[in-house]
């Protein structure tokens, strides 16, 4: 009772974050994609490109690219518009401009089962089998299962001019060319210095110094083991050496047709309808 | 800010509409739809056959039957479980267990289009032309497009056991059937005899009358413009006789793939061939 009145109060004072009530604005952008794909790195490139007189750090991403569930309502009423949200949501059509950034889902698990074992959410001991299994029922986490969180944005948006897919494996290999992508979508003006001032204020160098001094000052790694770090390889394909080949397979079996859509390559042999979907060259058609 | 200081109050109170922000147990059920795709009557079906013993009507659907988006907080905790709600939302992943209802998006224009004209949404000088055009854009509803709500739904639970897809036309060709499926997928003991009274309660007859008696006491149709039915046709296949072919092609055109795949016959013959990729159809694992 006495935290519900805190809450209320916050409310009123609008220190709570506001989660799923966020008022969108009709100029917002969305950055969305499921958890441990990209996003943060993301934010920093675009915080730096959108803010180049204040560079990103862990102490004030939260309140340069803010998220409802981590910022405080008051902190998105003062922002300057247009607003750059981030987002881990499944499809949500209020979302007035989106860049989804989708990675392969075998380097998400590894990628997730590592930040969990930071924010002690699972011990060393914890097998990593068991985590896929649950990775693929979409139990790891409160926004869907992979597929089901790239699948909502995808098929329902993909042909929309106001929805910018990036991949991960293409922002990793060259960076400064995807970010232009992302400065034309948002009419940005961006130079090329610009842009490359942004990719090299945000590389994993950077962000891993910083991450060593400014742990305390992000949510996201605030009170977790300081033996694992939130900023990890930073690099596409480490799936290849870490993930057991039966995961592998399950996780194939389970979305093989999506990958195969997003140009990433099966290692066990196509699900049919994989095989059916590459020899028609069908495209989802929502044609506006 | 007095706004805000409202909000607070209400939320310390529990009184604040729970809309999207509001606990959802791992037992719930969620009747969902896109809105004009027969939601209303389905609440009527399943109120009908889960409380054989009580009057359902416009008066009590929303406490028999509840709609998050226009009940507190407060109510929705103090109701028994498992709940069985109404909802609107496109895919919330949060919703275990969903009954999802689609209409031909056709039939659904016009039906908005009507309901939008009794609500005072639109102009009463609005087209139905100009109104296709702005609800193909996804623009008549807070709720995002038709496409864009059947296909995240489908999208993430397409295959999924906890997953019932009802057609609306299905439902109207063979009530008690439907009923029977629905029921089933609710755990509910249905004989036909039952299913029939049920489907009796909520005949398009039985909620034209009480429409016209309660009115006033529903979310739905209250301070509206009464010379408008909520309950119109009830009826299949409409959009053939109101809708301009232009605006029936310009939906086809937009929508084929997903047209094609729930079995609704296209007049553009052109589009039969338009297919749902197949990692949509291929659906998701569990």
């Amino acid at each position: 009772m006495i935290k519900h009145l805190i809450a209320g109060i916050q409310r009123g004072l609008g220190l709570h974050r506001p989660g799923r009530s966020l008022l969108i604005l009709p100029d917002d952008i969305f950055l969305v994609s499921f958890p441990k794909s990209g996003n943060t790195w993301t934010r920093f490139l675009l915080a730096n490109l959108r803010f180049p007189n204040e560079p990103a750090t862990w102490a004030n991403i939260n309140r340069l690219i803010p998220d409802p569930t981590g910022t405080a309502k008051r902190d998105f009423d003062r922002l300057p518009r247009p607003r750059i949200i981030k987002s881990h949501e499944c499809f949500d059509p209020r979302y007035p401009r989106v860049i989804y950034i989708v990675r392969d889902p075998r380097d998400v698990v590894l990628s997730q089962y590592h930040y969990h074992r930071k924010i002690r959410k699972l011990d060393d001991e914890s097998p990593l089998e068991q985590f896929v299994t649950r990775f693929l029922a979409g139990e790891t986490c409160p926004h869907g299962s992979w597929g089901q969180n790239v699948a909502t944005w995808l098929y329902t948006s993909e042909a929309s001019p106001r929805f910018l897919l990036l991949r991960y494996e293409d922002l990793v290999a060259d960076t400064a060319r995807e970010l232009t992508k992302v400065a034309t979508f948002l009419q940005l003006t961006a130079a090329p210095e610009q842009i490359a001032l942004a990719v090299e204020r945000s590389s994993a160098d950077r962000m891993r110094q910083m991450e060593k001094k400014q742990t305390d000052k992000n949510d996201l790694v605030k009170g977790s083991r300081k033996d694992l770090s939130f900023v990890r390889a930073a690099g596409s394909g480490g799936w290849r050496s870490e993930l057991p080949a039966p995961m592998v397979a399950r996780i194939e079996a389970a979305w093989g047709p999506l990958m195969q859509r997003l140009r990433y390559e099966l290692s066990t042999q196509a699900p049919k309808e994989a095989r059916d979907y590459e020899a028609q060259g069908i495209l989802s058609g929502r044609h506006l | 800010m007095l706004g805000q200081f409202k909000y607070a109050v209400q939320y310390v109170l529990g009184l604040d509409r729970a809309g999207r922000h509001f606990t959802v147990f791992p037992d719930d059920t969620f009747l969902v739809s896109y809105p004009k795709s027969g939601n209303t009557w389905v609440r009527f079906l399943l109120a009908n056959l889960m409380y054989p013993k009580e009057t359902v009507g416009f008066a009590n659907i929303n406490r028999l039957l509840p709609a998050p988006g226009v009940l507190s907080k407060r109510f929705l905790r103090s109701l028994p479980r498992p709940r069985v709600m109404k909802s609107h939302e496109p895919f919330d992943v949060r919703f275990r267990k969903v009954i999802y209802l689609v209409r031909d998006p056709r039939d659904v224009a016009v039906s908005e289009y009507h309901f939008d004209l009794k609500k005072r949404y639109i102009e009463a000088d609005v087209t139905l032309e100009q109104f296709v055009k702005r609800f193909i854009a996804g623009e008549t509803s807070s709720y995002g497009s038709w496409w864009e709500h059947a296909a995240s739904w489908i999208a993430a639970r397409q295959g999924n056991p906890a997953f019932l897809l009802v057609r609306y036309e299905d439902l109207l060709a063979d009530s008690i059937g439907e009923t029977r499926k629905i029921a089933e997928f609710l755990g509910i003991q249905s004989d036909t005899e039952r299913l029939q009274a049920a489907v009796e309660r909520s005949s398009a007859d039985r909620m034209r009358k009480l429409e016209k008696q309660q009115a006033d006491q529903w979310t739905g149709t209250k301070n509206t413009r009464q010379e408008i039915p909520f309950v119109r046709a009830a009826k299949s296949g409409g959009w053939k006789e109101t809708l301009p072919p232009q605006s029936a092609e310009e939906i086809e055109m937009a929508w084929a793939p997903l047209l094609n795949f729930l079995g609704y016959e296209l007049q553009s013959r052109h589009l039969d061939n338009t297919v749902m990729p197949a990692w949509v159809k291929a659906g998701q694992p569990l």
